[in-house]
This record gives structure tokens, sequence and C-alpha cells, in this order.
């Protein structure tokens, strides 16, 4: 997994160099470490039992004169049953091309969805939601290239169109180039100057299951649950289809559009898996959603509510059970400066329907959690 | 009737459409340089990223920034961090190579202009300190003379068509600015020797330039909101200067202010840290002009 994205970054490392030498700044160094203890494992990935650090990041970043910015992103997650160590990030991204394009070439994180191109320390709760961690292996990034338009209206309008070679998005037996694709668009614009809104829809096709013939679910099920509900950091979709669907909406307020004293976010997202497998009809297919609720009532304090679902299709040999989970989450943060962040989090979690006990993990957790950042990190998105 | 009426409608837009076309567009991070902008270059499209009720540290990149700024020729942003936490995300969603770092159509105002209170480096704990300096440099009425002038020869650099214009507005600007300085340092006379308290280092080189002591922050440090403790230990420092106002922005919460108010019968001035148009502070000389004549008000009701 490592090797793969080194192979990736160091040519477009030396591209870039070569192009543009004259002008090298000195790269931006960020750590952030995520350290937290949870009072138990959870259903469908997420954090593990005991202490430990998730999503620990050390985050190197050059721009390339005018020309370009690399990323190298090395993510570090240690529990009680193991250590891992992953590249996330090793691309690169053009800053001079014209007509509002910019290109991405390496590993980086799809435009999918609302939270997927975000980096999960900068989230507001402790763990994705279960639509994340079901169809999209909590986040999904890739080696690939992507393109992205920014077209020049009024209204924010962005159009990206990406390709993976899929060996992030679950293992599958293909030798496709091209295992995953991606499309997604977003609008978003100011209603007034307290009220902002975001809205996207995407499409993620991923071609390596018809590849992958041999009865793949059956074993790519029975496999990956015990790796996600064990381990917690799974990567790769637990649930899969040959076409998956995302909405997102993402409304914001704060009065006067000054959200350093108060700021409420609701967002809320829909996701949809179809063409399961050469058994599936049409209407089985699996299905996720979320709501959220974050309210930032002082300046370092925000609380938070999130109730989300996912409904799945268990393959057993030619026909499928229905499975469903539900997770309801409240947390507390408070954020004594900008780089540090003390999170307690609640989660309860509801095995609606289940099936030889995929989601034998379901129950109530409490989660502390410390980020805390070193050095220049991106700024946040919306 | 309706053919002629169609035509004239054509003919409006064909004389409409080159001219915008061509019009400058101005990205201002904050609204005092989109106010000078306006000055400068008063054909352009101008439009500020933020509004005098807004802490402009604390921005969100917004969807509607990134599409506005996706469109700009050029931006015009105070600089040293201040916009740290926003601005570069803004620079890269917005996909227009002309606001990146570096390019002539990106001014950091701070990078021109010289500021105040620069460090070699930022101690741990030592709140959210700029090792660049203060970036409120726009309200000094002498730096921003010097803003306007790099801002004009960089409006020339990316529009060199217009450059002459740029010039000759720049030099009419300023000595009409030449002469509100005269007056305003004629009139801020009583002031010189006063003492304030401050909420935020936002309004530093104002209290420079007219002389005015600071002589206790509600922010225990920088950028970290007041807290009960350290106001409680304001108190007996604040009665024992007995200064001219408490005063913070207009983007603060007043609370804290009124709150040590009420302790020490010191009044509370509220001031604007920008220019607002509607507030009736549309230009910088008016926002200079309203920040004195409080301060006299304040001064002459002591």
């Amino acid at each position: 997994m490592t090797f793969s994205s080194v192979r990736w970054f160091v040519p477009l490392a030396l591209l870039a160099g070569a192009q543009a030498h004259a002008e090298v700044q000195a790269p931006d160094i960020s750590l952030i470490i995520d350290a937290y203890h949870s009072s138990n494992d959870t259903a469908l990935g997420g954090r593990t039992k005991g202490w430990g650090l998730s999503h620990t990041e050390l985050g190197i970043s050059q721009q390339f004169g005018s020309f370009a910015r690399g990323t190298l992103t090395t993510v570090l997650e240690a529990n009680e049953d193991e250590t891992d160590v992953s590249v996330e990030e090793a691309y690169l991204q053009s800053l001079s091309l014209p007509a509002g394009m910019t290109l991405r070439a390496g590993r980086f994180l799809s435009d999918l969805g609302y939270l997927n191109g975000q980096h999960p320390h900068a989230d507001s709760f402790t763990q994705r939601p279960l639509m994340y961690r079901a169809f999209l292996g909590g986040h999904y990034y890739d080696d690939g290239v992507g393109v992205s338009l920014v077209v020049p209206t009024d209204l924010y309008w962005r159009i990206s169109a990406e390709a993976f070679d899929g060996g992030e998005l679950g293992e599958y037996e293909t030798d496709s180039t091209v295992g995953t694709w991606a499309l997604s668009t977003t609008l978003g614009g100011d209603l007034s100057r307290s009220h902002s809104w975001q809205a996207g829809v995407s499409y993620l096709r991923n071609r390596m299951l018809e590849a992958d013939t041999d009865a793949h679910d059956d074993h790519h099920h029975h496999e990956h649950d015990h790796e996600g509900g064990a381990h917690g950091h799974s990567h790769g979709a637990e649930y899969a289809g040959k076409h998956l669907y995302l909405a997102d909406l993402v409304w914001k307020w704060a009065p006067e559009g000054n959200n350093r004293n108060r700021q409420l976010t609701l967002s809320a997202e829909y996701a949809r898996a179809t063409d399961l497998n050469e058994h599936a009809s049409s209407d089985e297919y699996h299905e996720g959603w979320y709501g959220s609720a974050v309210y930032r009532f002082a300046p370092q304090w925000s609380a938070g509510l999130r109730h989300g679902r996912v409904d799945v299709k268990l393959g057993h040999d030619d026909h499928f059970h229905d499975g469903a989970l539900e997770e309801t989450t409240a947390m507390l943060a408070w954020s004594p400066s900008h780089s540090q962040t003390l999170r307690v989090q609640y989660t309860h979690q509801d095995a609606v329907e289940d099936w030889h006990d995929t989601f034998a993990g379901a129950d109530n957790t409490v989660t502390v959690q410390y980020i805390v950042s070193f050095g220049a990190h991106d700024a946040h998105a919306f | 009737m309706m053919r002629t009426r169609s035509k004239l409608a054509l003919l409006a837009v064909a004389a409409w459409a080159p001219l915008s076309a061509q019009a400058l567009n101005i990205f201002a991070c904050e609204p005092e340089w989109a106010a000078l902008a306006r000055q400068l270059a008063p054909g352009a499209h101008i439009t500020s990223a933020t509004h005098a009720y807004q802490d402009p540290h604390y921005i969100e990149a917004r969807p509607s920034l990134i599409a506005r700024l996706r469109r700009a020729d050029l931006a015009v942003c105070s600089g040293a961090a201040l916009e740290a936490g926003w601005l570069p995300a803004l620079q890269q969603r917005a996909a227009n190579p002309a606001v990146q770092p570096g390019q002539a159509g990106m001014l950091f105002v701070a990078e021109q202009v010289e500021t105040i209170g620069q460090v070699e480096h930022v101690p741990l704990g030592a709140g959210d300190v700029h090792p660049e300096g203060n970036p409120h440099l726009h309200l000094d009425p002498e730096r921003m003379r010097k803003a306007a002038a790099v801002l004009s020869q960089r409006l020339a650099q990316v529009d060199p068509q217009q450059a002459g214009a740029y010039r000759s507005r720049y030099l009419r600007w300023s000595l009409a600015w030449q002469q509100r300085l005269d007056d305003w340092r004629q009139r801020a006379r009583p002031l010189k020797g006063q003492r304030v308290v401050v909420q935020h280092s936002t309004f530093d080189y104002w209290w420079r330039w007219l002389g005015i002591e600071v002589v206790a922050d509600l922010e225990p440090k920088p950028g970290v909101p007041p807290t009960p403790r350290h106001l409680n230990a304001l108190v007996a420092k604040v009665e024992q200067n007995r200064p001219l106002a408490i005063v913070h922005s207009w983007y603060q919460d007043p609370n804290s202010a009124h709150w040590l108010a009420e302790r020490t019968g010191i009044p509370v001035v509220s001031l604007p840290s920008t220019t607002m148009a509607e507030q009736g502070l549309e230009t910088p000389a008016e926002l200079f002009e309203y920040l004195l004549q409080q301060l006299l008000d304040a001064h002459h009701a002591d």
C-alpha cells in the first residue's frame, strides 16, 4: 500500500522539481496528533476499544513556483492490537492551468460527497458517518488522476472527474488499469450575510466488481466484517456495488456571517450502491444516510448531534439477507486554541436487522479525543 | 414601438457588454482595501470578502467566496497571516492562476508596507501571534497612503492599458490625503498621551499614530477571548490608570467591555475596525474621520 504511492510520488516530484527549481520555497510541514480513549469497539469500523492514536498525520506540502503544489500525507494509526502506517496523500496539484481547471495526479482524496475530500481531523465527530464507513472505507483516497473545473459563475459551481486504479477501495482480483472512476459536482452560495449553503451530487463507478467474477461478495464480506469490526482501521468499502450515488447538502448559519462566536452547521448526505452482484435485482441495493447538526455556542465550545443509518444487503450465495444499522452520536468539543481540540463523544449503535452477527459490535461507546496540531496545516474547507 | 424598444435594448447591451468585459475584477479580503480600490480604480468591479461585523481572522472558505476569487484579476489582502486560516483554501479551490501566491494579481499589503510588532519566533502558548507583525496596518493613516501607492502600482501592472489613469488618480488622492492628515493631526492633539483599554491588537497602529497608550488588553493572550479571571485582574489596573475608554471593535462581543465598564466607570467605545458603506463609512477618509470624532467625543465627555 505504502509502496505503490511512493512509486507515484517520486517521478511526479522530480518532474515538478525540474520545471520549477528556480523558485522553491521551504516546504510546509505539519503534524497532527489525534489521541483517544474509547470505552468500546463500534460496529462497522470506527475507533477500537482502549487507548490509541487515530489518524495521526505528518504532512509535507511544497509549492513549486506558481506551477504546482505537492502534498505528502503519512498517517499513523495505533491501537492496543496493531499499528498501521500508510500514505494517504502523495499528489501534485496544478496551480496555473487556465479556465478554472485543476489537475491532480498521484494519490489523493476523491472529491466525492461532502466529507470525503476533507481531512478527518477537521471533522466534528470522532468517526465518519456509517455510510462513509460502509461504502467508502471511511474516506476514499486512491492512486489516479483527477481534473476539476470551477465555472466562472456568480454561483459557485465545480465539476470534477477522477479515474483511479481502485486498489484502495477493496481487495479485488482484477487487472484493470482504471478500477474506479468518479464524477461529482458541487453548487454553493450565500442566501444572505448569515446563511450559506452547498449542495452536491456524485457518482462512483466500481469497475472491479464485474472483473472479479468469482462469487465475490460472499468471501469479501466475511473477511472484511472481521477486519472492520476488530481493528477499526479498514480501508476499502465493506459494502460495494457497481454504481455508488451520493447526494449532499450543507447549510451554515452565523449571525452577520461572523462565525467566530456562534455558528450552526447542518449537513446531510445520502448514498445508494446498486448492482451489487450478478444475483441482485434492481430493488436490491445498499443505502445509507446521515444528518448532523453542530452548534458552536461560544468561541471555544461546540456541541453536535448526528444520526445515521445504513441498510445493506448481506450476500449469501445467490440471495441476500437484510442488514440495518443505526447510529446516534452526541459530542461536546472544547478548542482552547485553534491548534487544540478536546472532544467527548457518546455513540449509540442499534443493529435494527442483523444476520450472522454482522453488526455484533453494536453498543454504546464513550470516546474521549484530543487533537493537537503543530506547524502550518491546510486551511479548512467549508 | 416594440421594435424600437428592443433595438434600444440591443444597443444598450452592445454598449455595456465590452465595457463590463474589460472592467477589472478586484477581490479584496477586507473592506478597507475594497474602499481604497474604489478610490483608485472607480471603474473596476470590486467586492470585499468580509465586512466590519466579521472577525477577519475567522472567515469560512465559503463557496460564494471561491466563486468570487475565481473571477478576480487582482486580489488585495492585508497579509501578515491575517487570512492564513481561509485565503489559502480559497486560492486552492478557485483555480485562478492570476491570484496564486507570488503572482502580480495577489497583493499582500503587509509584504510591501512595514508592519509593527514583528518577532523572530513565537513562543509556544503565546496565543495567536503573527511573526510577520500586526496585520491591521490599514488603521495607520500614513501606512494607508503607502498602501495606496502600492495598490496603484499593482493596478497599473495588472491593467497596463490604464496605467496612466491609475497614476494620476493616485496623485490626486494622495494630495487630498495629505490635507486630511494635516487636519487630523491638528485635531488629534488633545488625545496625545491619553490611555485606553483595548480588546485585541486591532487598533494598535491607530493608537501609535495618535500617541495614545494602551494600558490593558481584555484578551489574556492575543486572539484568546477574555476570561473572567483575566477581567477580574484588570479592574485594579484600570482604576489606577483611569483610561479614556474601553475600546472594542464592532465585530466583537461587547459583554466583556461592559462588564469592566460597570466595575470601573470607564466608558465603552465601540469602533469599526474597517469601512462599512451601510453605516456611512464608505471611504478610508470617512473611517478615520469617524474614529477620530468618536475618541474626541469621549475625551470631551470625560
